[in-house]
């Protein structure tokens, strides 16, 4: 059968024809916006959603609060196993309510392909497993540090990478405040400095400075606060983003990295800042970050890229749910990448974050993100300012 | 008479046991598409997921249960007063629809004029008219209140006035229009009531004979059916199709004789041979029935679990004859894949965790037309997945173990 176009098919096609053209039209200047945003070269990353493999045993992890990489490209992490819910940790009850899941134990160490290769934490002899751990990292020396930032954690603990108990430094609830030289106040954060052999010791939720200690005895060395001055304990009140920038760190201290070139950043969380430092703690430079971000802050987490010059600073913004990539020299903040949501590359609480030898970036989430992510390098490239959610398709 | 059909352990063995290729049995099997939906944009989050559904587009249909289940203080702090975080997040519109590639192509939900809005959604269905069907599942009251629904999903601070508890089913139209209310929120009645529900958790429609069938919830203890268009009662039935009744059975134990009552029906779904299959979830069991009410048969799930149960949701393959039957079992984490003939479970899909492809409190699935797996996540899974149908292959091991 041969169809006639009647007046009224005919009307019809020329309105398609119309929007079509103006469905064109709309294409092409979203693809003229599209070019037309703004890029910066900065590094790239593809989240691997397949990294790390499932782990063994129905283990589920809790809140996932420290990441590090040793010097073989294992990434340790630490979570806290007893988070796990009821609900969730339903084979570890009595009697079992499902057959899945169980807590895992709480340190646990992955190979680079993401399998599961050492695991052990918890408590012990000889030593007082923080009620609430908190931040991990592996030194030169293979020795993996721990700090707590429950209110009774006042203490460092270092095991080997097998986890045999080596050294505690400081002790639950014995705390000075933030100018006491032999205790710590809910330790955040360690890192060690292999040629100084110095640790430093973001301290932390309960002290508001920065310790540097010996890290073989834990003697203390030298400790400041905000802007390379004495600390002070008073309760400053809330962050107010109108208010001048406060004199001193708020609780927490969350993290105290050292560079290649000597310099100490320190992530002054809920006053959405790091600030940066010689080794001797004389202040050099702080960058704002996200200044209208109220409690929990923006700059959670740092790592350095991978390059000898460390050309960048990678932040860790658990409250925004992104992480900044920024220029290390300028502090300025070039690009960002990630977002919220419980798909791979997007964040829950995205709380620690390191690097390994190949510039691929591991983050961990705390509160109900519970993941460990790699995002891939991919090389130094033009990207958006917001890169949202970074999927390699 | 009720029959309990034992779940075959043989056809889990033979493929274990060297079956020549020819003979070994052979499940539906899948793959997790870990880029599946898209991003959802604006900064947008689910909160736990209630209810999915595909409709006769291939578009994928979720509710969630909004702000409500989302931490207010770490988790939206854009949708906060002041705002505390600078970009993100907000929770997503209640009812979202997705294309096949996954993209956002429409949203809405939440109060209107003329209808109300739950308390806290359950399921989600979508009919051949394209109208979209949400049960008003509720929330429990705050902690030390009576009531005997899911874990809490952070609801309810106990200083505020409890709103009435959801006791009604909504139809929209695709576009979010509102259509029709069954039952009305504080008017709650017994498993015997004809006009009044108690926390329906999931929807299904016969168009044919254009009835509404309803899970009967989290509260009663039946299956209740009405006319879709003016939402008249017609008939409803307990556990064995025979009269429900509301008295205390107490917790489930496995050893127990099977409980003569269901416990907490959270889904009813019609095949196209017109059986009715019923999630009896804290019973750990599925009921079939025809649609008159008659009891058919049975099969238990995961028969050891205890707590919220094994069988929360189910779906049909897509094939012609509905071979297989899709179970969420948001407490051992998977869905069981079951022979809709022998109700024997022949493999299953998923295990515990927040990767893809694994889940917390998964508690909906569905179907596409291509026989594509979607599941959604209740509690702090929070999320949509899909699973790309790889054809028929070898069955994964359904059950590991059994918690003792």
């Amino acid at each position: 059968m041969t169809t006639v176009p009647t007046r009224r098919t005919l009307v019809i096609g020329a309105a398609f024809a119309a929007a079509i053209g103006l469905l064109a039209v709309a294409e092409r200047l979203l693809v003229r916006e599209a070019s037309a945003q703004p890029t910066v070269q900065a590094p790239r990353f593809a989240v691997d959603p397949f990294w790390p493999k499932p782990l063994p045993n129905g283990w589920v992890l809790g809140m996932t609060i420290g990441v590090g990489v040793d010097s073989n490209d294992h990434v340790w992490i630490v979570h806290r196993a007893d988070t796990v819910g009821a609900v969730e940790g339903a084979a570890d009850q009595i009697p079992p309510t499902a057959t899945c899941c169980r807590k895992a134990p709480p340190v646990l160490e992955f190979d680079p392909a993401g399998n599961l290769v050492g695991h052990w934490g918890g408590a012990g002899e000889g030593y007082e497993w923080p009620l609430s751990n908190h931040g991990i990292f592996v030194d030169l020396k293979d020795n993996v540090w721990i700090g707590g930032n429950d209110a009774k954690d006042a203490h460092i603990l270092k095991f080997t990478k097998q986890g045999k108990f080596l050294m505690q430094f400081g002790h639950q609830g014995k705390t000075g405040g933030s100018n006491d030289t032999t205790t710590f106040g809910r330790v955040a954060k360690i890192y060690v400095d292999p040629k100084a052999n110095e640790a430093y010791i973001a301290d932390g939720y309960g002290n508001k400075r920065v310790v540097v200690i010996d890290a073989d005895t834990g003697k203390f060395k030298r400790f400041w606060g905000a802007y390379g001055a004495k600390p002070d304990d008073t309760n400053l009140g809330p962050y107010d983003p109108a208010a001048p920038p406060a004199k001193q760190f708020r609780t927490p201290v969350h993290c105290a990295d050292l560079s290649n070139d000597g310099l100490v950043y320190v992530c002054d969380r809920p006053n959405d800042r790091i600030q940066v430092f010689k080794a001797d703690g004389t202040f050099v430079k702080e960058a704002i970050i996200a200044p209208k971000t109220l409690g929990d802050g923006s700059t959670w987490d740092v790592a350095f890229s991978k390059d000898p010059q460390q050309k960048y600073l990678y932040v860790a913004d658990g409250k925004n749910e992104k992480v900044y990539v920024l220029d290390r020299q300028s502090m300025e903040v070039l690009t960002s990448f990630g977002d919220g949501g419980r798909q791979p590359g997007q964040f829950f609480a995205v709380h620690s974050i390191a690097t390994d030898s190949k510039g691929n970036i591991y983050t961990t989430e705390t509160y109900e993100g519970r993941r460990l992510q790699k995002f891939v390098f991919r090389g130094v490239g033009p990207v958006p300012r917001d890169q949202g959610t970074v999927w390699a398709r | 008479m009720a029959r309990t059909v034992s779940i075959s352990i043989a056809v889990v063995c033979a493929a274990f046991l060297g079956v020549p290729a020819a003979q070994a049995p052979q499940a539906p099997t899948f793959e997790v598409d870990p880029f599946w939906p898209k991003p959802l944009g604006n900064h947008w989050l689910f909160g736990s997921i209630t209810g999915v559904a595909v409709d006769a587009r291939n578009h994928l249909w979720v509710v969630h249960r909004g702000a409500a289940s989302l931490n207010a203080r770490t988790e939206i702090g854009l949708a906060a007063s002041p705002a505390t975080a600078e970009t993100c997040c907000l929770p997503a519109p209640y009812v979202l629809q997705f294309d096949s590639v996954g993209k956002v192509v429409s949203h809405w939900g939440g109060p209107g004029l003329g209808y109300d809005w739950p308390q806290s959604p359950g399921g989600l269905t979508v009919d051949a008219k394209g109208n979209v069907w949400i049960a008003a599942a509720g929330a429990d009251p705050a902690p030390g209140g009576r009531g005997r629904g899911a874990p809490s999903t952070g609801l309810g601070s106990g200083t505020e006035t409890a709103p009435p508890t959801d006791a009604h089913v909504l139809k929209f139209a695709s576009d979010g229009r509102f259509l029709l209310q069954i039952g009305k929120p504080g008017k709650v009645e017994g498993s015997d009531g004809t006009s009044g529900l108690h926390r329906p958790t999931a929807v299904d429609l016969d168009a044919a004979a254009g009835e509404v069938y309803v899970a009967d919830g989290i509260v009663n203890r039946r299956v209740v059916v009405f006319d879709a268009e003016s939402g008249a009662y017609k008939r409803h039935w307990g556990a064995y199709g025979s009269k429900p009744d509301d008295a205390d059975i107490g917790p489930y134990d496995p050893a127990a004789p099977a409980a003569k009552q269901f416990r907490v029906p959270s889904c009813v779904k019609l095949s196209k041979d017109g059986l009715v299959y019923v999630c009896d979830r804290r019973n750990d069991r599925i009921q079939v029935f025809r649609k008159d009410g008659t009891f058919v048969k049975e099969a238990f799930i995961a028969k050891a679990t205890r707590g919220e149960g094994s069988a929360w949701s189910v779906a049909f393959s897509a094939d012609p004859q509905q071979r297989f039957l899709y179970v969420a079992d948001g407490s051992n984490q998977k869905i069981w894949i079951v022979d809709r003939q022998t109700l024997a479970t022949v493999s299953s899909v998923g295990a515990g965790g927040r990767g893809p492809g694994q889940f917390y409190g998964v508690g909906s699935v569905a179907v596409d037309g291509s026989g594509n797996l979607y599941t959604g996540e209740t509690y702090e899974g929070k999320r949509l997945q899909k699973f790309s149908f790889k054809g028929m292959g070898r069955p994964s091991p359904p059950v590991s173990k059994e918690p003792r």
